[in-house]
C-alpha cells in the first residue's frame, strides 16, 4: 500500500511541477477569459475609423432618412459614415457611377451606394467597395434601407407605419424547464449549451487523462525501466498507483480551473467595469447547479478509473507510443459513440432505448450524465448506473491487472489478440 | 540457513517449457553464478525469484521463507531489461528506487550520496537520466538495485554493455559487497567472469540444472584430462594419436584433451621425441569447456 503510494506521489510530481500542467492550466482559464471577454471588450472599444460613402439615390425621397438611419458615431464622436449625397440625372448615371468607382480605387471614397428609382419595385440596391465582407456593415446597411422602403410602401397604400409594426408584431416562446422538484426555471436553451460543454469537457477529460495513464505505461515499458520497477512492487498496485496518482493531476486540475471559473463570475462585473463598460449588463454565465457539478465529479472519476484501466492495458501490450496511437482506437470507440448517440438522447431522456443505454458501464459518463443534465432521471437509476459502472471497473481491474503483468514485460513484436488472451491464464 | 533454495521448480508459458524441474541452492555469503547458453531460462528463473512471474509448480525459498513482498524487500535485483525514467533527475531516480523498497526519504537520499561517492558519480546527481551515457546508466541502475543495503542481490547480466574500466570496477564491487557478508547471484554467459568470482555455480541448458555445486568441486567432478604443451617445431606429431580427443591450438602453445589420463606420460615421451618441449602440464579443465562439454552433451 506504501509502495503504491511512492508511485502515486512520482506520477503526481513529476506531472505537477512539468512545464506542459502548467502551460495547460493557466492557459485554459486565460482561453475562457478571451472568450467571455472579448466579445464585450470589443464591442467597447470602437477603432473604426470614419468611412466616405457616396450615395446616388435615383429616388430622391431615401436619402435624407438614410442620414439619419446611419447615424452611428466612432469613439472620437463623428459620424462612423460621412455620406455624400451625389446628384445625378439618369442620361449621366453610368459615367458618374464610373468616375466613383476610379475614386474608390484610388482611395478617395470607401463606398458607393447605388439606390435605383424603381427599388421600390425592384427591391435592389447596389453597393460597391474595397471591402464587402464585412458582414455586419452590410446588415447595417440592408436594414437601413429596407425599413426606410417598407415605411414608404406602408405610407403608400395608406396605412401608419405604427400600425403596421403593432399588427405584425412577434410571439414569443418563453420556455420553462420542470425540475425536479416541482419548480420551474425560465430556461432559454441553456440547458442544451450546458449539457454540450459539459459532456464535452468530460469526454475529452477521460480521452486526455486516458491517454497519459497509456503513455506513462508505454514510456516505463519502452525505457526498460519497467522490471526494476516490479521487482520492488507488485504490479497491479503499479497499475493502480499510475492510474491514481494520474487522476489525482487531473482533479488537481479541475480543482484550480473551477476556483479561476468562480473567480470570473465573481468578479466578471468589475473587469467589464474596468474596460468601462456597464457593469450591470449582466454576463450571461450559466448558472450551473451544484448537483451536476458533483455528478460531473463522480462520473468523471468512475469513467477515468475504467477508462484509464482499459488504456493501461493498451499501453502495456505495445512497445511504442506509435502502436499505441494505432491500439487505442477501439477504447477511443467506447467514447465516441455515447457522444454520436447524445444527440438522440438529448431529445429523448426517457426513451427505453436511452435508459438502456445509459446503463451500459463504458456509455455511462457520456449518456447518464447527459440525462442527468437534461431531464433528471430517478436517483435510484443514478445509482444503479453507479454500481454497474464500479462492478465494470472491477472486472476491468481483474483482467487488465493480468494483461498488465504479462504485457509490460513482454517485448518484440506487438502480440495478437489470441495471445493477449493467452496471457490471462499465465 | 540457505540464502536460497529452489525445489522442483516448473513454468510453462503455453506450450513452452520454460523451466522444467529446477533445484538449486545457495549459501549465504557466497558469490553465486547463473550459467547457461541463451533461452536457458535463467531469466525466467530470476523473474520467478523476484514474484515478477509466477512457477507453475516448485517451492522458492529466501533464507526459509517463501518468497513474499517482505522477503523480498530484502533482495537487490538488476534486470537483465534495465532503464531509467529519463526525464527524471538521478537524485529523484534513487530516492524513488529507494523509497520504493522501503527506505525513508532521507535515509535513501544519504546513501545514495555515498554509493555516488563511490562510483565517482557525484557530479551527476542533478542531471537527467537521459543525459548519462549508456555506461553510467548502468551505474546508476546498479546503485539502484544495492541502495537499501539487501542481504541478497541478483544480477541478470551485470557486465553486458560496461567497458573494461566499468567491469573491473564492478567486480570489485560485488567482491566487497560479499566480504561485508552478502551473498550475490548473478547470471552470465561470460565464463571468464564466472569462473574469476563465483564460489558456486549453477549451469542451466533447457530449463533444467545440467551441472550445480562449488565450482572446485565441479572442476575435479569433470577430472583433469588436459594438458597444456608448449614446443618449438610442428604439432603434426599429435595427429593420429588414439588417446588423443581433442586438440586446440593457440600459436604458442596448444591445448590436449586425453581420453584417458595415464596416457599423459605416454604424450610426454612423444613429444620429447618430435619436438622441443618446454612445458608440460597438466590442469583442470576451464569452465568454458565445461559449459562448451556439457551444453553439447545435453
Amino acid at each position: 500500500m506504501s509502495k503504491m503510494l511512492t508511485v502515486m506521489k512520482r506520477e503526481y510530481l513529476t506531472r505537477i511541477k512539468s512545464k506542459g500542467f502548467i502551460i495547460a492550466t493557466v492557459a485554459m482559464p486565460l482561453f475562457i477569459l478571451i472568450m467571455v471577454f472579448a466579445p464585450v471588450v470589443l464591442s467597447l472599444i470602437q477603432s473604426d475609423d470614419q468611412q466616405k460613402i457616396a450615395v446616388i439615390d435615383m429616388t430622391n425621397v431615401i436619402y435624407p432618412e438614410l442620414e439619419t438611419n446611419l447615424g452611428d458615431t466612432t469613439a472620437s464622436g463623428e459620424r462612423l459614415y460621412d455620406l455624400l449625397q451625389v446628384e445625378v440625372s439618369a442620361g449621366e448615371l453610368k459615367a458618374e457611377e464610373e468616375r466613383l468607382r476610379a475614386e474608390i480605387q484610388n482611395g478617395e471614397l470607401n463606398g458607393l451606394m447605388v439606390i435605383p428609382e424603381n427599388v421600390f419595385q425592384e427591391n435592389n440596391v447596389e453597393y460597391y467597395a474595397k471591402n464587402v465582407s464585412n458582414f455586419n456593415q452590410n446588415r447595417e446597411f440592408r436594414n437601413a434601407i429596407s425599413s426606410i422602403v417598407q415605411e414608404a410602401r406602408v405610407r403608400e397604400r395608406g396605412l401608419s407605419p405604427e400600425l403596421v409594426s403593432e399588427l405584425t408584431r412577434r410571439v414569443n416562446l418563453e420556455t420553462f424547464r420542470v425540475g425536479k422538484d416541482g419548480g420551474e426555471q425560465k430556461d432559454a436553451g441553456q440547458t442544451f449549451i450546458l449539457t454540450f460543454v459539459l459532456v464535452m469537457f468530460l469526454y475529452i477529460s477521460l480521452i486526455a487523462y486516458g491517454a497519459t495513464v497509456m503513455q506513462a505505461v508505454t514510456e516505463e515499458k519502452s525505457s526498460r525501466v519497467v522490471e526494476l520497477v516490479v521487482s520492488s512492487i507488485k504490479p497491479f498496485h503499479l497499475m493502480a498507483g499510475k492510474i491514481l496518482g494520474i487522476g489525482s493531476v487531473g482533479l488537481t486540475q479541475f480543482l484550480l480551473w473551477a476556483a479561476t471559473a468562480a473567480g470570473i463570475s465573481a468578479y466578471a462585473g468589475a473587469i467589464v467595469g474596468m474596460f468601462g463598460g456597464d457593469q450591470s449588463a449582466g454576463l450571461a454565465m450559466p448558472q450551473i447547479d451544484a448537483s451536476i457539478l458533483v455528478y460531473f465529479v463522480v462520473y468523471f472519476i468512475l469513467g477515468y478509473i475504467l477508462f484509464a484501466t482499459l488504456y493501461a492495458a493498451v499501453g502495456a501490450i505495445v512497445n511504442s507510443q506509435e502502436e499505441a496511437q494505432q491500439l487505442q482506437f477501439p477504447v477511443i470507440m467506447l467514447l465516441i459513440i455515447p457522444l454520436i448517440l447524445m444527440q438522440f438522447v438529448i431529445r429523448n431522456p426517457n426513451a427505453t432505448s436511452s435508459v438502456a443505454l445509459s446503463h451500459f458501464p463504458f456509455f455511462s459518463p457520456i449518456l447518464m450524465f447527459t440525462r442527468i443534465v437534461v431531464e433528471t432521471p430517478s436517483f435510484g437509476e443514478i445509482l444503479l448506473s453507479f454500481a454497474i459502472m464500479i462492478v465494470a471497473i472491477a472486472a476491468m481491474i481483474y483482467l487488465v491487472g493480468k494483461i498488465f503483468r504479462v504485457g509490460i514485460l513482454m517485448y518484440g513484436k506487438r502480440p495478437t489478440l489470441p495471445e493477449v488472451l493467452k496471457w490471462l491464464r499465465y | 540457513m540457505l540464502a536460497l533454495q529452489l525445489t522442483d521448480v516448473k513454468k510453462s508459458f503455453g506450450k513452452v517449457h520454460a523451466v522444467k524441474g529446477l533445484s538449486l541452492s545457495v549459501e549465504p555469503g557466497t558469490i553465486y553464478g547463473l550459467l547457461g547458453p541463451n533461452g536457458a531460462g535463467k531469466t525466467t528463473t530470476i523473474r520467478m525469484i523476484m514474484q515478477i512471474i509466477i512457477q507453475d509448480a516448485g517451492e522458492i525459498l529466501l533464507y526459509g521463507q517463501p518468497n513474499n513482498q517482505k522477503m523480498l524487500d530484502q533482495v537487490g535485483y538488476l534486470p537483465e531489461e534495465r532503464g531509467l525514467y529519463r526525464k527524471m533527475k538521478i537524485e529523484d531516480v534513487l530516492q524513488f528506487f529507494g523509497e520504493l523498497k522501503g527506505m525513508s526519504p532521507g535515509e535513501a537520499k544519504k546513501r545514495s550520496q555515498t554509493w555516488l561517492e563511490r562510483f565517482n558519480m557525484t557530479e551527476y546527481i542533478g542531471k537527467k537520466a537521459e543525459e548519462l551515457s549508456k555506461g553510467n546508466q548502468q551505474k546508476i541502475q546498479f546503485i539502484a538495485t544495492v541502495l537499501h543495503e539487501p542481504k541478497l542481490v541478483i544480477l541478470d547480466e551485470p557486465f553486458s554493455g560496461l567497458d573494461p574500466v566499468n567491469m573491473e570496477l564492478l567486480k570489485n564491487t560485488i567482491l566487497e559487497m560479499r566480504d561485508a557478508g552478502c551473498c550475490v547471484i548473478f547470471s552470465t554467459h561470460l565464463m571468464d567472469h564466472a569462473e574469476k568470482l563465483c564460489n558456486a555455480i549453477c549451469l542451466i541448458n533447457r530449463g533444467q540444472s545440467v551441472l550445480e555445486g562449488q565450482l572446485a568441486q565441479v572442476k575435479k567432478g569433470f577430472g583433469k584430462r588436459n594438458v597444456i604443451l608448449e614446443y618449438d617445431g610442428e604439432n603434426g606429431f599429435l595427429d593420429n594419436l588414439a588417446y588423443v580427443e581433442q586438440v586446440d591450438a593457440y600459436g604458442n602453445y596448444v591445448e590436449v584433451r586425453l581420453s584417458d589420463m595415464s596416457k599423459a606420460q605416454e604424450l610426454a615421451q612423444h613429444a620429447l621425441k618430435h619436438t622441443q618441449l618446454r612445458r608440460f602440464e597438466i590442469v583442470e579443465p576451464s569452465l568454458n569447456e565445461i559449459f562448451i562439454e556439457t551444453v553439447k552433451k545435453g
